[in-house]
């Protein structure tokens, strides 16, 4: 264990991630970076960016809850100190997204009103699952929790984002492949350090397949709200701007209903569950469909 | 960035507790620096009494920074805005930093088993101050919690870590003054925070000073021990004594 957790030391954090993907970013993208000026202008594309980026800014508040709570219940030194670096990186997306509502005109007196007014309610459920067995400092849970089901999501819908903002808006998509690296490195320190914990407590399978169930279900309901909610596919066809045509896991997305898109996105991010749980011993269990 | 000190009140806080600003700021002092120090100062020999000596003193210094991770991140989750809980996130990765660059410094020095070792030589006192202010987070007391924290455990490392850099071999000096900086950085932010609230709300301070009056011996006794361990002489526990409560009263907490 001591070897693999010296991978997610302190030092290896300074030198790969300030000092190496951040260096010379503000906020997570290039210096003098800006949105687009169809999306200041537009008032149906500007709040769409908004309602999209406040669950952004919820979820990592979310992470940020969890990775800090973590620290506490974590078995060893080792461990504590890389939930301390995930814990600043999450505060950074938090401050990164955050910065990007005010960037698309959300006033800094109106931040937690707008949060409130656009948060999805799955989504606060889904992080509440997370939370509740932080604050009963149950580690394993926690973790997985955290670093498989919160980061794993997270992972393909920011790889999602990245992929229609690319070509079109590229100070969101810098900020967002920042994000993609980082999640990267949690989802792989929960990975190895869960599977040894979870076969020394067989006994603990049960209740923590059950969690990710439940986390499954509230984060499916998220993406069929969102996905039904964004009016911008409508938005860009009356203005006459073509979408996109970016790729995402062979797909064409500019190419695709909202339907289309969800279904794409959920079959991707249960793939990846099923794919990382079975590598820590876990079963992947179905959620309901919402 | 312009001087930051010319920002009006919010936009300072906005500055000075964010990522971009702890990037800045540390990017300074570590950028080329492994495991604290820099990579071509090197060890010069040690008797075998001046490293167990350092050793156990070292054990004390991860007692103190393990405290302050788990006190830290305990935090976030009490702190009252998104500002407070971001610094405190910095905090966090500060404090497991030096946690790390003590362990790595104990292992340079042969040991085979860090935790073990501080478990085996760590100062009971400092274990009752870690376990004090552990409930006082778990408790979500954020003043006194911050007081604890910020301030006391702080200002505490503050002056014995400025003194040992000091006397200290080369290689600790270096990982010390990097970590003094920190430090710094951490009483900065428990000063103006507990600042703005004593000012609004009077009756905080008599809160904060029964926190100092229960906690100051404990302090006081794991310096003695450390000063013991390093073998100074005894005048110089009184002076880093003093130099601790100096640190505490400048920042406006005075007995």
């Amino acid at each position: 264990m001591a070897d693999f957790l010296s991978a997610y030391s302190v030092q290896k954090w300074l030198e790969s991630c300030p000092q190496g993907y951040l260096e010379d970013t503000v906020y997570g993208h290039k210096p003098g970076e800006q949105e687009t000026e169809l999306l200041k202008s537009n008032q149906i594309l500007r709040e769409d960016a908004i309602r999209t980026t406040v669950q952004l800014v919820v979820g990592e508040r979310a992470a940020l809850a969890a990775s800090s709570g973590l620290i506490n219940s974590a078995p060893d030194e080792a461990s504590k100190r890389f939930l301390a670096t995930q814990t600043l990186d999450e505060a950074r997306h938090v401050e990164i997204f955050t910065h990007r509502l005010y960037d698309l005109g959300v006033a800094k007196d109106d931040l937690e009103s707008t949060l409130k007014q656009y948060a999805n309610p799955n989504l606060v459920k889904f992080a509440g699952v997370l939370l509740e067995k932080v604050d009963k400092k149950d580690f394993i849970a926690g973790v997985v929790g955290q670093n498989i089901v919160l980061e794993g999501m997270a992972f393909s819908v920011f790889e999602m984002m990245y992929a229609m903002n690319e070509n079109i808006n590229p100070k969101f998509a810098h900020t967002l492949s920042g994000t993609i690296a980082d999640e990267r490195r949690h989802v792989g320190f929960g990975e190895n350090r869960i599977g040894s914990l979870i076969k020394e407590n067989p006994g603990r399978k049960g209740d923590i397949e059950k969690m990710q169930k439940d986390m499954s279900y509230f984060m499916l309901a998220t993406f069929a709200d969102a996905f039904r909610d964004t009016q911008a596919v409508d938005e860009l066809e009356r203005i006459g701007q073509e979408r996109s045509h970016a790729r995402f896991h062979g797909a064409d997305l500019g190419a695709m209903d909202t339907k289309e898109m969800e279904d794409l996105l959920a079959a991707t991010v249960l793939k990846e569950f099923k794919t990382r749980l079975g590598r820590i011993g876990l079963e992947y269990q179905s959620p309901q469909r919402p | 960035m312009s001087d930051v000190h010319d920002l009006d009140p919010e936009s300072f806080y906005e500055e000075v507790h964010s990522f971009e600003f702890w990037f800045q700021a540390v990017e300074g002092y570590l950028s080329g620096t492994t495991w604290g120090h820099r990579p071509e100062t090197t060890d010069a020999p040690m008797s075998p009494e001046d490293r167990e000596r350092l050793i156990t003193v070292l054990c004390n210094y991860c007692v103190g920074e393990s405290a302050a991770l788990e006190g830290a991140s305990g935090l976030i989750a009490i702190a009252p805005n998104r500002l407070a809980k971001v610094f405190l996130s910095t905090q966090v990765v500060d404090e497991g930093r030096h946690l790390e660059v003590f362990y790595h410094r104990m292992r340079d020095l042969g040991v085979t088993d860090p935790e073990r070792e501080v478990e085996r030589r760590a100062s009971r006192s400092l274990q009752t101050f870690r376990r004090r202010l552990l409930e006082l987070v778990a408790s979500k007391d954020w003043e006194a919690a911050i007081f604890a924290q910020n301030v006391i455990l702080e200002s505490l490392e503050f002056a014995v870590f400025q003194d040992h850099a000091r006397e200290a071999d080369s290689v600790t000096a270096e990982i010390l003054q990097g970590v003094v900086k920190d430090e710094r950085r951490h009483m900065g932010f428990g000063e103006n925070e507990l600042g703005r609230r004593v000012a609004t709300a009077p009756h905080i301070r008599a809160r904060i000073g029964q926190v100092k009056k229960e906690l100051d011996h404990l302090v006081l006794e794991s310096l003695e021990e450390t000063v013991r361990t390093l073998g100074m002489p005894r005048d110089e526990n009184e002076r880093i004594g003093r130099s601790y409560i100096e640190t505490v009263e400048r920042l406006g907490f005075g007995s």
